[in-house]
């Protein structure tokens, strides 16, 4: 598993996202926001579409959505017109939107013959195709698009693998038939069917999917003239995710500086999800049942959209997130600000009051940079010890399972589905009996959450820091760690 | 031939904007050319963050790189 490639695509958005956050701190945002999109891109500057007044179009679009509005719904507005109408009207519905300006509109012909045909005596795929629609044409086959109903059988039975499948990125990347497209070819999200992780924006390689941001809200109450006061939770994944040789201590130490009023470990919540999440599943085993875990809003959404009959055993153990959050809450007014690897977190906070702001790591990473802070040369530390191994272990897959064996003092029999394709491939056995369980552990991305959308580092390597970590904890179970009660 | 130095910056904004791929890619360039690089790391170089990644090549700073830039400056002058 490689990190999430730092791409052209990923370098606008996290441009874009810098000096968002660079003008709200430098008071400057009213009068040089819309100098962004020639900041950004400068008459020398590398194209990839038609012309510089696209490219700048997308970016302003970009802009919009950075802002909190549905770039669809506001085509007409500039990003100042917007900038001005934040906080009088709700932002977005959805987290994730298609920017169609930025969409390519890729082809939808979905078999298509290359040129590796060798026009065969045999001609299996003239054949095999149930509707006739391959013919020959110049010593090639050829597929007639309006008779193809799509079936796949020429591909199949090619002995030259002649036949080109053709999906879309966004339309392959998704793993619960969510994506599709309209009339004008342009990507389309099914919200129905949609469980927000975000593997489609990072599959899209024009960037034309993406997520709205709280960046310049959290960056307006960070300011120095600003009294709101903010905690950060970080969660279980943060560490290594800033750099190398950056410490827990470091972040926690350069957060507060930049104007965070303090810093918690999720794990911390982590600890309170788990512990809270044993008596319920000792509670479904004395009934005979079994548990499937909560703590990935995404597998929970694809239990409730795709497996109405197990939604019962869904945990109602409130998220690592959700926990830590209400822990702030019950000791201070601070505002709350999830900072994790997660785009589907951002949807879950909008259930719960407690949770104020959801950051990514690469958006918190930007406004560090925009704060003129260069971690690499940063020398402070600030004790950072609010979880047990238990809760920091949440960040990777199995990890969640691992905490469960250890804190139920029976024979446990644990599955993990590591991704969505494996979430799917266990839900669809247990939902046909055939396989056997205590408890599920579901995550939606690879690697678990160390493997997120917003991640910075690999996951292996996550892992491993994270482990490291995990072993530096002052307690190893989650029961013993004094901060849950 | 004199070994090539090659420093990379890791502040913030380079790590932000892919300074960890080019250090993989040299990583690469190192053990497919055995002892015609040196590989070093450096917090911040000229202090062009809106320019980032940066790196220094021979004493010559690079700006925007890509891993496949960076490769090429590299074996260029290695040949």
């Amino acid at each position: 598993m490689a990190a999430n490639p730092v791409s052209e695509v990923v370098k606008i958005k996290r441009k874009i996202y810098i000096e968002l956050a660079r003008q709200v701190l430098e008071n400057t945002i009213e009068d040089k926001l819309k100098k962004i999109p020639y900041k950004i891109l400068k008459e020398k500057d590398e194209r990839y579409r038609c012309c510089i007044h696209k490219e700048r179009a997308i970016i302003k679009e970009r802009i919009k959505l950075a802002l909190g509005f549905d770039p669809q719904l506001h085509k007409e507005e500039t990003p100042s017109d917007l900038l001005q109408k934040r906080g009088e009207e709700d932002c977005c519905n959805n987290i994730i939107n298609v920017i169609e300006l930025a969409c390519d509109s890729c082809p939808i012909d979905k078999y298509t013959v290359t040129d590796s045909c060798r026009n065969c005596v045999a001609h299996k795929c003239v054949n095999v195709c149930p509707v006739d629609a391959i013919v020959t044409i110049q010593n090639k086959a050829f597929i007639d698009q309006k008779k193809c109903i799509e079936c796949g059988r020429c591909k199949e039975v090619c002995p030259y693998g002649a036949i080109h499948e053709n999906i879309r990125p966004c339309v392959r990347a998704c793993s619960v038939d969510a994506l599709s497209s309209n009339s004008d070819r342009k990507a389309v999200i099914d919200y129905d069917k949609c469980v927000g992780c975000g593997s489609c924006i990072k599959a899209c390689p024009f960037g034309a999917i993406s997520d709205s941001t709280e960046l310049v809200t959290v960056c307006r109450s960070l300011k120095k003239d600003n009294d709101d006061k903010l905690s950060a939770l970080l969660a279980p994944s943060f560490v290594g995710q800033f750099g190398a040789k950056i410490s827990p201590g470091k972040i926690k130490s350069a957060l507060l500086e930049i104007g965070f009023d303090e810093v918690i470990e999720v794990g911390l919540g982590a600890d309170m999800t788990s512990l809270e999440e044993r008596d319920e599943l000792i509670e479904k085993l004395n009934k005979d049942e079994f548990l499937l875990s909560s703590c990935c809003p995404s597998f929970k959404k694809l239990v409730i959209n795709e497996y109405k009959d197990l939604i019962k055993n869904i945990s109602n153990t409130f998220s690592p997130m959700v926990k830590a959050a209400q822990k702030v809450k019950k000791a201070s007014d601070n505002k709350t600000v999830f900072i994790g690897p997660c785009i589907a977190k951002k949807s879950e906070a909008t259930l719960f009051n407690s949770v104020d702001y959801v950051l990514t790591f690469e958006e918190l990473l930007c406004i560090i940079v925009a704060a003129d802070m260069n971690l690499a040369s940063y020398d402070q530390q600030k004790e950072l010890n609010d979880a047990s191994k238990h809760g920091r272990q949440f960040a990777y897959s199995g990890g969640l399972c691992q905490v469960m064996q250890s804190i139920t003092n029976f024979d446990l029999e644990t599955v993990k589905g590591n991704g969505l394709d494996e979430c799917l491939d266990l839900l669809n056995k247990k939902a046909e009996q055939e396989i056997d369980f205590d408890f599920m552990e579901g995550m939606a991305c690879s690697g678990g959450c160390a493997g997120g959308p917003a991640v910075l580092n690999k996951p292996q390597v996550t892992k491993k820091l994270v482990e490291l970590f995990a072993d530096k904890a002052e307690y190893v179970k989650a029961e013993q760690n004094e901060f849950t009660a | 031939m004199d070994i090539i130095k090659v420093e990379i910056c890791i502040g913030t904004p380079c790590y932000l904007m892919g300074a960890r791929e080019l250090i993989e890619e040299m990583r690469k360039v190192e053990t497919e050319h055995i002892d015609k690089i040196k590989l070093k790391t450096a917090h911040c170089i000229d202090d062009c963050c809106d320019k980032a990644p940066v790196a220094k090549v021979d004493n010559q700073i690079y700006e925007d790189l890509t891993p496949d830039k960076l490769r090429e400056i590299v074996l260029k002058k290695i040949k």
